[in-house]
This record gives C-alpha cells, structure tokens and sequence, in this order.
C-alpha cells in the first residue's frame, strides 16, 4: 500500500531572509481577491522586517489560508506556513478559540480509541465523514483486498486548533497519537494535519488522500482527458518537489486538465480564512470561493471536476453546472 | 549627518560614496526625505475625497526599498491604487499640497527608483485586471499595475501569449513601459516598451488622457520610456501573439568576444527566434537560441550553427577538461564551474517546466532561477546600453571592472531590435542615441552570495561600470535614482534641460517621482 518514498522536510529560512522578490503574490488566493500586499507573506516579511510585530499585522496573519501555495514558490526557502502559525501563536485569540479548547478537552477525556485491526488508516477528516457513502468508498479503494480501517479519532479538533494557532493539550496529542504508533501506512484528507503527522509520526508513511487514491490504477483509469482534476493544494505544496512530478504523470497518463498554474503551484479552489474555518456559520460572506473556482475555470473547456477534497466541491457548484465528482467516488459516477 | 534637501532638477553634492570620474560632481546616493509641513492637512483632504491612505509603519515597510535593496526610504503613507480616478484625485492633492507621490509597480528597479523618500507611495499592483483580450487582433487591453506574469497567466488560457518581457515574473506592465523591458527575443521584436499600442495614462496634474502614436502622441512618446516621470500609466493596450511552447538550444564559448560576435551574426540574419548570452564566468560563457517551430529550428541547424564558432556541452565539457588538467593551480576555478552547472543546468531542465523536449514558459523558468541563484536582499546589476559596434569594447571593459571588484559575477547580454517609426520614443531612454539597427545591452551582476559589502563599495562598482559608458557614447538601462548623476553626462544639458522644461510644465509641483531623474 501506498508505495511511494516519503520525504524528509528540510529546515527551513524565517522571515528574515524576504529578499522582495514578490513571487508570492503571484500565488497567493488572498493577494489575488485583495490585491493588497500587506495580506501576502511579503508583506508580512517586509513588517517584521522593519519592527513589527505580529498584533501589528493581525489581519494579515489571521486572513491566510494556509494553501501553502507560497512556500514552493519562494526562491529563499522560507517557512512560510510555519511563521504563519507561529505568528497565530502569538496573536489573542479569535472568539471561538474557547469552544475549540473544549472540544479538545471533552475529545481528551474520551477513552482511548481502538488500534487499527491492520498496518494503515484512514483520518478522513470532518468533510468527508459528512458523506458517508462516499468515505465508504476511499476506504474500499484504499483497503484493496478489505477496507482500510478509518480512524475513530481523526483529530479534526486538534487539525483545527494548528490553524488557529491553539495549542493542542499534551494529553490530547497523545490520545490522538497512540492508535497511529507503529503504523506503516496513513492516509489523511486534512493537508494541514499531514504535515504535523509527518513530524509526529516518523516511522510511517503519511500520504494525502489524494496522493493515496490518486496513485491506484483504477481511479487513475476512471479519469478522462475531459476532466478537471483539483488538487488538495495544503498536501501538494508541504511535498511540492515530489508531487508535482507524480501530478505531471497522471496529467500526462489521463490527459485531463489540473487546478495547476503556470509554476505548477495548485490553485486553490476554496480559500476560507480562519474566521471562516472557526465559525462557518456566522463569519463573513464565503465570495473568496467564489474567485477561486472561477478563476480556476476560466478558459479551460472541461466538462467535470473531480476533486481530492469534498471541501471544494460547495465552490465549483456555486460557479458552474458542471458536474462534480469526488475522487473516490469517480469510479461509480453516473455521468461516466 | 544633515543632508540639504536638493531641489528636484539639480545635482546635490555626492557626501556618500567616492566618485569614480574625477572632477564631476555626482548625485548623492540617497535623495534627502521629503518632510513637508502639509502632510496633515494633504492627508485630511486625501481622505476627503474618498481615498484609502495608509500610515502604518506595517504598511509603509512593505515598500521600504526595492529589488536592489540597497536604497531605503519611508513614504508617509501608502495608497493602493483602485482606479484611474482614484489616482487622479490623489494626484490633484498632491499637487495642491505639494506632496511627492512614488509609483511603484513590481518594485524591481535596484536604485531606488520606486522608492518613496517621504510622501506618498503609490502602489499600482492593486489595478491588476485583465480588462479586454481581443483573439483576432491579437492585442490585449490591461490595467497597468498587472505583474507580466499574472497577464501571461490569462493569456495563455485562450493560447495566447505576450511578445517580449522582463524575464521577471513581477515586473509589472507600467513600470516596464516606462523603463524598457527587455526579454530574450528583443532582437526580434524591439523591447516591451515597443508593444505598447495605446495607453491610459494620469497626468501629474491629475488627467486622465487616452494616447498613443496617432492620439496624443506627445504624451506618448514622453510616459513611454519616460521613467514615470510625465504621468502614471493605468491602462495598456498590448499587442499579443499565439503561444508556442520553445526549442531551447545553448552553446558554449571559451571567450566573450567570439560569442558576441556570433550573437550578433544570428540577430543580423534572424536566425534564432530568441537569442542571448549567460556566462558562468568570463571563460564559459553560454549562448542561447531558441525556436518557436521545427522549421526554424531545422533551418538554423542547417544553416547557422555551422558558422558558430560555438562547443557542444561535451566538447566544452571536454576542452575544459584539458584546459584545467594543465592548469592544476587553476582548480578553485573548474570546481567553481563544475558546482555552477550541477546547480544551475537541472534548474533549466526542470520537467514539470518541459514538454515533449520544449521549455513551456521561459520566464518562469529563468525567473526562478534568476532568484534562487543571484536573488537576495540586495543586487546590484549596473549595465551598458550600446550600439552594436561599441558592444564588443563595453562589455570587455565591464567584465574587467567585474573581475576587479568580485570573485564571481553573470552577464547577461541580448541585443534589441530598434523600431525606426519609434525613434520619438527613445530619446534620453535605454537606447543609446547613435545606435542604429540594435541596441545591445549587458546586465553585470556580481553575485553577492551573502557576503558582506558597503555600499560604498558597491556604489564605486557601479560608477567603474558606468562611467565607462560616459566614455563610449553609451546608454543604460537603469540609469535613474542613485544612477542618476549619470544623466547629464551621457545625454549632455541641451537635452536634460528640454526634458526637464516638459517635465516642469507636466508637473509643476515635481511632485510624480520627483527623484528618479531630475
Ligand atoms: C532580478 C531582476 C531581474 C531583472 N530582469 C530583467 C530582464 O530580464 N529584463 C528587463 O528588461 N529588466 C529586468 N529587470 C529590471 C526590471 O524588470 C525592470 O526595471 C522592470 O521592468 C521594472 O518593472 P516594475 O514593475 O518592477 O517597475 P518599478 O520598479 O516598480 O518601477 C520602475 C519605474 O517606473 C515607475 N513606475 C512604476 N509603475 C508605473 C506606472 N504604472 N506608471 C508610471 N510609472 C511607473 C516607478 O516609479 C519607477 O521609477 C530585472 C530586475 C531584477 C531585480
Ligand atoms: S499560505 Fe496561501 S493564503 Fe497564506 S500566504 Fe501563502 S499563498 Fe497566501
Ligand atoms: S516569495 Fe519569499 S522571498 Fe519572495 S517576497 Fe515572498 S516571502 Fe519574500
């Protein structure tokens, strides 16, 4: 399962290094609906360049989406997401922060979740257990012969308070944690919570939804050359060097159209900012999914999307009829 | 240190950095801040008429310096440009209150040219739409603030592409028009500025004017290559071409002046569909060609690499081979070379950039490369602008001035195709007066590799290189804002004088980037 070799991050540069270039910006979802530099990491970099500090560019730290997108396309190597958080960190917290500590603190005082029956697993993450005919399937096509095991516990609580810059109790990450120990293989739909697993977890191989289904013949098959393919852009930048060739390839096998710009960096198709993650009910208009998924479209003549993260779908039904088909799901798709 | 405000128009004493011509008074290096007593009351009316005006210091640090890096200065606010109106509005303020307004796009210039010293900057990558694409007349209407890339983006969603740009992804159309822009197929097409078909432009007095070479051509002819000094330039029609993905080709020479020869032999005859040269160091140095089709390729291959008096990579490989086995002291050197070509050759032949053997976007594969490689917190890159006669002689010169001040250094050379119907345009521009056919220009860029180096060091670096285009009857490309004591001595005070009696009469206040030329 999952046979590909996993990568070892490398440290990274801080903020200090911003030489300006301002390739950033040419990536960046929320420069691209603001056009303000302030709200892009060149404009953080150039702040605390000069003096500020992270309450002096709240706005900016707090409206990140945290695609990633930047760190592949920064020529210094900088850390991007990592500052980001980092700067989170250091901020006050968003309203909802202590809602967030009790879901944690409730989750904590849960009993242990069960070891998985086999050597790998599946954190599916929020949105997909949201649609669980669709997760039934990932499962079956990523079990093989079974279904792979999904995890009770996939902490979406703890996937939450990374972003918000929140830190996660110690008993909780290890209640979180213990099940995987040991565990050869884990396939996980939050990009984020990839990248911290990658960290925690450094005897397994921790692969991407996508990357994980996006690798089997028979998903691969299901792709046309009519097709969209959108990429989950958190996991695809965090191992950017790598997957943009096995993206390459399967453009190249299927013949179908990527969410990819010109540097090869994903588009994101959803850019929700923290308060939009923390309180999707009541934080502000959602328009920035909106300007991605058309800008996404825009002159490209495909007749489906087919998506790695179900987030994404809610965006392309809002700008377009086309049909919208989940990875796992492409195989059954009544439109093939 | 107390430096004398200069008024704009005149040369200030040079209290900085040592100057290499003896007997002429040079420009300071930094122009004095702008500390106006309106600020105020210019920054009530501002918001009066509706305009966003920040003063953070969070705000104002994002444009702190530019691409060089070694030029800093802080506006009293900055304005995100949102329209041609807006801007007209701010410009009407200014000129009231007397307050200086820098435009910056990209922010790429290296001698503080989009650098605000007090007053007002305007940043112009807030008016980034794509405004028209007409796909039969191959020609695109843009706002001007657009990064070359972010255009390039959109084109190329209706396989469309622009003709030539800075091989920069965040050059932004304005600030390249008023500049140049120069890409590696400039001797066929001219320069970025060349494309301009039409613009939309916002006089220092806060007009907003339609022209082009057949309406308003005065205006015209001064904003492009006019170094933001005749208005802001908000709106630009381009012309386009279809897209096709290159057949890039590089040849190797063991001397600059064999491989400027047979530069200059392909642009003479059209051979190649883009062409120019790279060095590693001043022993190998690297020429490139490039095709859009098959056809061009095969006739090239057929006719002209033959009278190249170029290596193949293995014959280079192997000459140097040799060249270094009998020069044992001379390892330092061919280490230098091999780490260079392990580093930098993969990064050109990067596969998810290549298609079935074509490189699918030059500037993003030379652009990332340019910043990985030379790319920092501060660049230096002084040039010579020459006609193809002088070329040979101005690059020899630079490269000796190269090897006097730094252990390691690139130049970029490509000549550019001059458009006769646009000889108006040039004037007290990049293209250098006596040039006739091409212009060529060298880019001589140290790499700094984070050592430690004043400014001073890096100022007197810069005059060598320069000063040697005093001497030849030259040009440069980036000639404004610490360069600009070189203005008057290349272009002599009949001309300056002129230029700044327009500018006098466009701007009375000199408020518009008041410090990048006069
Ligand atoms: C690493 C590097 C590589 C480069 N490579 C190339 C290359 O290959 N080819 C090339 O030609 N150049 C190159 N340059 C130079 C640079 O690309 C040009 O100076 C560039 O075109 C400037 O564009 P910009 O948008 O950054 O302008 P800015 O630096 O922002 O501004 C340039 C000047 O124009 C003014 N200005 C900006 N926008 C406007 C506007 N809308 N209206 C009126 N005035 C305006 C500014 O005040 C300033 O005086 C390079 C520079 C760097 C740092
Ligand atoms: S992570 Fe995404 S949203 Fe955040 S700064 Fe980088 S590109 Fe922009
Ligand atoms: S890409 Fe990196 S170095 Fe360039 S401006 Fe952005 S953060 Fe700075």
């Amino acid at each position: 399962m999952f046979g590909f070799p996993i990568s070892t991050p490398r440290p990274r540069k801080d903020y200090a290094s911003c030489s300006g270039c301002g390739l950033c910006l040419l990536v960046c979802p929320v420069w691209r609906r603001s056009r303000d530099i302030g709200l892009a990491p060149l404009g953080r970099a150039k702040a605390l360049q000069h003096g500020a500090v992270a309450a002096d560019i709240a706005e900016s730290i707090q409206s990140c989406t945290l695609c990633a997108a930047c760190e592949p396309a920064c020529p210094e190597d900088i850390g991007l997401v990592a500052m980001t958080l980092d700067l989170r960190r250091q901020l006050i917290q968003p309203a909802a922060v202590p809602s967030l500590r009790a879901r944690m603190d409730e989750q904590a005082a849960r009993p242990l979740a069960p070891r998985p029956s086999s050597s790998a697993v599946l954190l599916p993450g929020q949105a997909l257990r949201e649609h669980p005919g669709t997760l039934a399937r990932a499962a079956a096509l990523l079990g093989g012969m079974s279904n792979i095991p999904i995890a009770d516990d996939d902490g979406s609580d703890i996937a939450l308070a990374l972003e918000a810059g929140v830190e996660t109790p110690a008993q909780r990450l290890q209640q979180f944690l213990q099940p995987l120990r040991g565990l050869k293989n884990v396939a996980v739909a939050d990009g984020l919570l990839l990248r911290h697993l990658r960290q925690w977890l450094p005897g397994s191989k921790i692969a991407s939804l996508g990357l994980a289904l996006s690798s089997l013949a028979q998903v691969r098959r299901a792709l046309r050359a009519s097709d969209l393919y959108v990429i989950e852009p958190r996991a695809y930048h965090a191992d950017y060097q790598r997957l943009v060739k096995h993206y390459d390839a399967l453009r190249s096998d299927a013949g179908c159209t990527l969410n990819l710009d010109l540097q090869r960096i994903a588009i994101p198709a959803s850019a929700r900012s923290l308060a939009q993650r923390l309180e999707p009910e009541t934080a502000a208009d959602i328009r920035d999914d909106s300007v991605q998924a058309r800008w996404i479209l825009q002159g490209r003549n495909v007749e489906r999307i087919v998506v790695e993260n179900l987030e994404d779908s809610a965006a392309f039904e809002r700008v377009s009829k086309l049909p919208v088909v989940h990875l796992a799901d492409l195989a059954d798709d009544g439109t093939s | 240190m107390h430096l004398t405000d200069v008024e704009p128009g005149t040369l200030g004493p040079c209290p900085v950095a040592p100057d290499a011509l003896q007997g002429i008074k040079r420009q300071q290096t930094n122009p004095g801040r702008w500390n106006g007593p309106n600020w105020e009351e210019f920054a009530a009316a501002v918001r009066a008429r509706g305009i966003e005006l920040r003063e953070t210091p969070a705000a104002r640090a994002a444009f702190a310096t530019d691409a060089g890096g070694t030029a800093y200065g802080l506006a009293h606010g900055v304005v995100i440009a949102r329209s041609s109106e807006q801007i007209a509005r701010l410009l009407q303020a200014a000129q009231q209150y007397r307050v200086p307004v820098t435009v910056s796009g990209g922010g790429l210039t290296t001698e503080g040219e989009s650098v605000a010293f007090g007053g007002v900057l305007l940043d112009m990558s807030g008016m980034s739409r794509v405004l028209h694409i007409d796909a039969d007349a191959l020609t695109v209407r843009t706002e001007a603030g657009i990064f070359w890339h972010s255009l390039a983006e959109e084109l190329r969603r209706q396989d469309l592409d622009y003709l030539s740009a800075p091989l920069n992804l965040t050059s932004s159309v304005g600030g390249t028009l008023g500049v140049g822009g120069i890409d590696v197929n400039s001797a066929r097409f001219g320069c970025s500025a060349d494309q301009a078909i039409a613009l939309q432009v916002v006089t220092p007095t806060g007009d907003i004017a339609e022209c082009s070479d057949t309406h308003n051509a005065e205006l015209f002819q001064r904003v492009i290559l006019g170094y933001g000094q005749f208005g802001v330039i908000t709106e630009a029609t381009l012309r386009v071409r279809r897209y096709t993905p290159l057949r890039m080709h590089y040849f190797y020479y063991a001397s600059l002046r064999s491989a400027i020869e047979d530069l200059q032999l392909l642009d003479r005859n059209d051979a190649s569909d883009y062409s120019g040269i790279l060095t590693i160091m001043d022993c190998a140095v690297n020429v490139l060609v490039a095709f859009d089709s098959p056809e061009r390729e095969a006739a090239f291959m057929a006719h002209w690499r033959p009278r190249l008096s170029a290596y193949g990579e293995l014959g280079f490989g192997l000459r140097a081979l040799i060249h270094y086995a009998l020069r044992p002291w001379k390892l330092r050197e061919a280490w230098y070379l091999l780490e260079r070509k392990r580093e930098l050759f993969p990064e050109l032949r990067r596969s998810e950039y290549m298609r079935d053997g074509t490189m699918l976007d030059r500037s993003v594969v030379f652009s990332r490369a340019v910043w990985k490689f030379w790319g920092g917190r501060q660049m230096v890159i002084p040039d010579l602008a020459t006609s193809a006669a002088k070329f040979i002689d101005a690059v020899e010169r630079g490269n000796a001035v190269c090897r006097k001040f730094f252990p390691h250094y690139t130049l970029y050379l490509v000549g550019i195709k001059l458009r006769p119907e646009h000889r108006a345009h040039y004037e007290m521009s990049c293209i250098p007066p006596d040039a006739e056919g091409w212009a060529y220009g060298c880019e001589f860029e140290p790499m700094l590799d984070g050592g430690a180096y004043s400014r001073d060091y890096l100022q007197s670096f810069k005059n060598e290189i320069y000063d040697i285009g005093v001497d030849l009857g030259a040009s440069y490309y980036r000639f404004g804002g610490m360069m600009k004591g070189y203005i008057r001595r290349v272009f002599g005070d009949a001309l300056v004088d002129r230029h700044l009696a327009l500018k006098r009469a466009a701007d009375p206040e000199m408020i518009l980037n008041r410090h990048v030329i006069f």
